[in-house]
């Protein structure tokens, strides 16, 4: 009965798989015709070379940014917009919009929008008096702040989703509770941290993995923002866009994209483990 | 159940933190060079009988300019020694181009290319005339979106899933042409008796290595110069005599910057296909330098690249004093290749001029048409030789070129090839360049219809083929043909980004070189 099941797993999860962490051990020609085996010390090699560290270190800042910011935004309006008013109806729609935008659009609307030259950011005199960096020389070409920039391009692009989940789980807790508690006096804010926080544990929990997950995993923003630059130093070169970019310094050699693919692979197993158990104990999900 | 694994797994990773913590960093290009670094590689300076040790002055070997003259065996196997892995014309795969006589009804071919918006039509319309001036033949085009996209899926997919023929620019010409995956062209040339003597020298040789046309030019371009008309006027230049040296623009810039006419002189970049590379390498070829050994890579495999040397320096500290003294303004990478083009259109500190290719001409010239930048037309855009390092206008061709895949049926090799002489011939030429701002390659496309009446009525559009013409007979004529020269021109990238951001240049160009070098010698260690 297993069989056909097994049959599909193992033709594409455990055979790819396994095949990936064979070639990460190789180093290979463009064409991948003419492999040199080096043992599987290349996995060390990668991992604690200058690119690979630089990368992990974007992927954790980015994280580190995304993650937060985008479960605080997205939690933030979707209690927002909880509320039986007149018109929350159209709040809801946009908030959750950019759940319809693809990275592609959405990193192209930023791309114009930050274009230091003609860019609508760089031409609303205030903003740019207050912070020059948007012109001169652009906030995605600065070293410093072009991360940052592509992060918030991704919390903006991933609020919808964030949104819509948290909006549902909401919908699930009972009125009672609230009532119960403002009857026994219990504040706004407090009642948002006894009742509503609780309830959604599970809820949240899911989207910091999966936000954490999407943060590792981000490619679409640096490919069409910033091209993994800027140069030097190649700051928003994420693991995902070291190991697949076409202007990545491996992006010729299948064997090391093969070995940055299955280290990334690690990590992520390895925080999605750390995060249901962390988070997982202190929550009755089970 | 959930703990044992995730128990083993932070384990393993905290160890592997722990080592990385430990451990000094290197490049990840070394990963799996444990053993001494393969230095010895197969591919050593091969022995060229030609005048010894003198690789930059060494001829490129001539092109089959004259197929009859040069009997089929003759290019340079002889010439070179016997550890390179030259395969000479009759050992690789053959051109059979009588065998589309033998097919029964027409023969359908797939067509990969990378031409986007203004540029796709064209080549769809040079198609549909194809297929309708004949019924042997019938090529369907497919869209691959981008040159890097056409690449990977080239180098990924097996020959079942390889079209029938593919269009590739020039940078990759070493690599594909040792991947042995493909039809050497000169097979065909050959064997068809094609006359390539109108085809300008320059361009057929961009395409050539180790002495065998592996490609057909098809779409050519190169760098010129963009300039604001009306800035040249108000800051007291001649528009009609732009810069043409990298002095005189200089001094150009100064006047423009202190008239207040713009507030730079030309706006620079660091990209890969522009400003951090492309122009890099042109500006080598300029200066008449070669940018790697073995004659620019073309007479045999490329064993160092050249450029930290004088001249090296020289560019990069012409480029940052342009920047540093606020005569020219770097706008980073350019990764879309338009930022630069912005900066002439800025509201706040515009710049007076920019260097981009030829073939953005046409869609520069329709943007402004369109009214995106208030008060300039169309006319008011000047297009002048690339500035370089010289007084002589002269660039290398860049673009690309119709490759034919090996592994096919003979009816379809012997298809793409009859598409091939279509694409190649005279008058197409003259009507894809005039649809999309790319340089004829031939010259006798020059003389004919639309082309010739575009360039006579609007002189703009020769800028680039003008540039072309000088014969040039030594290795600088065409771009350096490397394995690794996509990632090498990464390396000078980052070079001239350091340069703009103000560090020490001769530090810069050494890194550059030696990291270029390691991408060649790991390049030859594989193939």
């Amino acid at each position: 009965m297993l069989a056909p099941s097994a049959f599909i797993l193992g033709l594409f999860i455990v055979y790819p798989l396994g095949r990936a962490v064979w070639l990460g051990q190789q180093r290979c020609n463009a064409f991948g015709d003419q492999c040199r085996s080096n043992g599987f010390d290349q996995y060390l090699d990668i991992f604690t070379s200058n690119e690979f560290q630089s990368a992990l270190r974007a992927t954790i800042i980015l994280t580190v940014i995304t993650v937060p910011l985008g479960l605080f935004l997205g939690v933030g309006l979707a209690v927002l917009a909880d509320k039986h008013l007149r018109g929350v109806g159209f709040f809801r729609t946009a908030f959750s919009s950019t759940i319809a935008t693809s990275v592609a659009v959405a990193s192209l609307m930023w791309l114009f929008l930050l274009q230091p030259s003609v860019g609508a950011l760089a031409n609303i005199d205030w903003i740019n008096s207050l912070f020059p960096v948007i012109k001169d020389p652009g906030l995605l070409q600065d070293p410093d702040t072009a991360l940052p920039s592509v992060a918030m391009s991704s919390v903006w692009a991933g609020l919808g989703f964030t949104f819509i989940l948290v909006t549902a789980s909401l919908q699930g807790v009972p009125r009672e509770l609230h009532e119960a508690a403002a009857v026994d006096g219990a504040t706004g804010t407090m009642r948002f941290w006894k009742i509503t926080v609780p309830l959604l544990a599970p809820t949240l929990i899911f989207v910091v993995i999966v936000l954490t997950t999407r943060a590792f995993q981000t490619f679409g923003e640096v490919d069409l923002l910033t091209n993994g630059g800027p140069r030097p130093g190649n700051s928003t070169t994420t693991i995902t866009y070291f190991v697949y970019g076409e202007a990545s310094v491996i992006a010729s050699d299948p064997g090391l994209q093969a070995g940055g693919a299955v280290l990334l692979f690690v990590i992520l197993l390895f925080l999605s483990g750390l995060q249901l158990r962390g988070l997982g104990r202190r929550t009755d999900l089970g | 159940m959930r703990t044992t694994p995730v128990r083993l797994v932070s384990v393993l990773t905290a160890a592997a933190l722990l080592a990385a913590a430990c451990t000094g960093g290197d490049s990840v290009l070394d990963a799996g060079n444990d053993d001494p670094p393969e230095t010895a590689a197969p591919v050593t300076t091969p022995t060229v009988s030609e005048p010894s040790g003198s690789a930059p002055d060494s001829e490129v070997d001539s092109t089959p300019d004259q197929p009859d003259a040069e009997p089929d065996d003759t290019a340079p196997p002889e010439t070179v020694g016997p550890t390179t892995t030259i395969a000479p014309l009759a050992d690789l795969p053959p051109c059979p181009v009588e065998a589309l006589d033998a097919a029964d009804g027409p023969v359908s071919i797939t067509f990969w290319h990378a031409m986007a918006n203004e540029l796709e039509t064209a080549l769809v319309d040079l198609v549909a005339g194809y297929n309708s001036s004949q019924d042997r033949v019938q090529v369907t085009l497919q869209n691959q979106t981008a040159y890097e996209s056409a690449i990977d899926k080239y180098i990924a997919g097996g020959v079942g899933s390889r079209p029938d023929i593919v269009q590739l620019p020039e940078y990759v010409v070493q690599a594909f042409a040792q991947s042995g995956t493909f039809v050497p062209m000169q097979a065909c040339i050959e064997a068809a008796d094609f006359d390539m003597g109108p085809i300008l020298p320059r361009i057929a040789d961009t395409y050539v290595f180790e002495g065998i046309q592996w490609a057909m030019p098809f779409n050519t371009s190169g760098p010129v110069l963009y300039f604001n008309r009306q800035m040249f006027e108000a800051a007291g230049l001649d528009p009609d005599d732009p810069p043409v040296s990298l002095e005189e623009l200089r001094a150009a810039s100064q006047q423009l910057v202190d008239s207040g006419a713009a507030g730079f002189g030309i706006a620079l970049d660091s990209g890969r296909d522009s400003g951090g590379g492309w122009f890099f390498e042109q500006w080598f070829g300029r200066a008449g330098e070669p940018f790697a050994d073995n004659g620019n890579g073309r007479i045999a495999p490329a064993t160092e690249v050249l450029f930290d040397n004088d001249l090296g320096l020289e560019l990069l500290t012409y480029l940052q004093d342009m920047t540093a003294s606020g005569l020219a303004v770097t706008v980073g990478d350019n990764s879309g290749g338009q930022d630069t083009f912005f900066k002439m259109i800025a509201q706040d500190a515009p710049a007076a001029s920019t260097i981009a290719t030829s073939a953005a001409i046409s869609s520069v010239v329709a943007a402004l048409g369109s009214g995106v930048a208030e008060g300039l037309t169309p006319d008011d855009i000047g297009v002048g030789p690339m500035p370089g390092p010289s007084d002589t206008p002269s660039a290398q061709p860049g673009g690309a070129s119709i490759w034919i895949p090996a592994g096919k049926s003979d009816e379809v090799t012997a298809a793409a090839w009859d598409f091939t002489t279509y694409l190649a011939a005279a008058q197409t030429q003259s009507t894809w360049a005039a649809a999309t701002g790319y340089v004829p390659m031939r010259s006798d496309a020059v003389e004919l219809d639309p082309i010739a009446a575009l360039y006579a009525a609007d002189p703009r559009y020769r800028v680039a083929y003008d540039q072309l013409l000088p014969t040039v007979d030594d290795a600088s004529a065409v771009v350096p043909a490397l394995g690794p020269l996509r990632e090498i021109r990464a390396q000078t990238a980052d070079a001239v980004a350091a340069t703009y951001a103000g560090g020490n240049v001769e530090q810069i160009l050494a890194d550059a070189a030696a990291a270029s070098n390691a991408l060649i010698t790991t390049y030859n260690s594989q193939n």
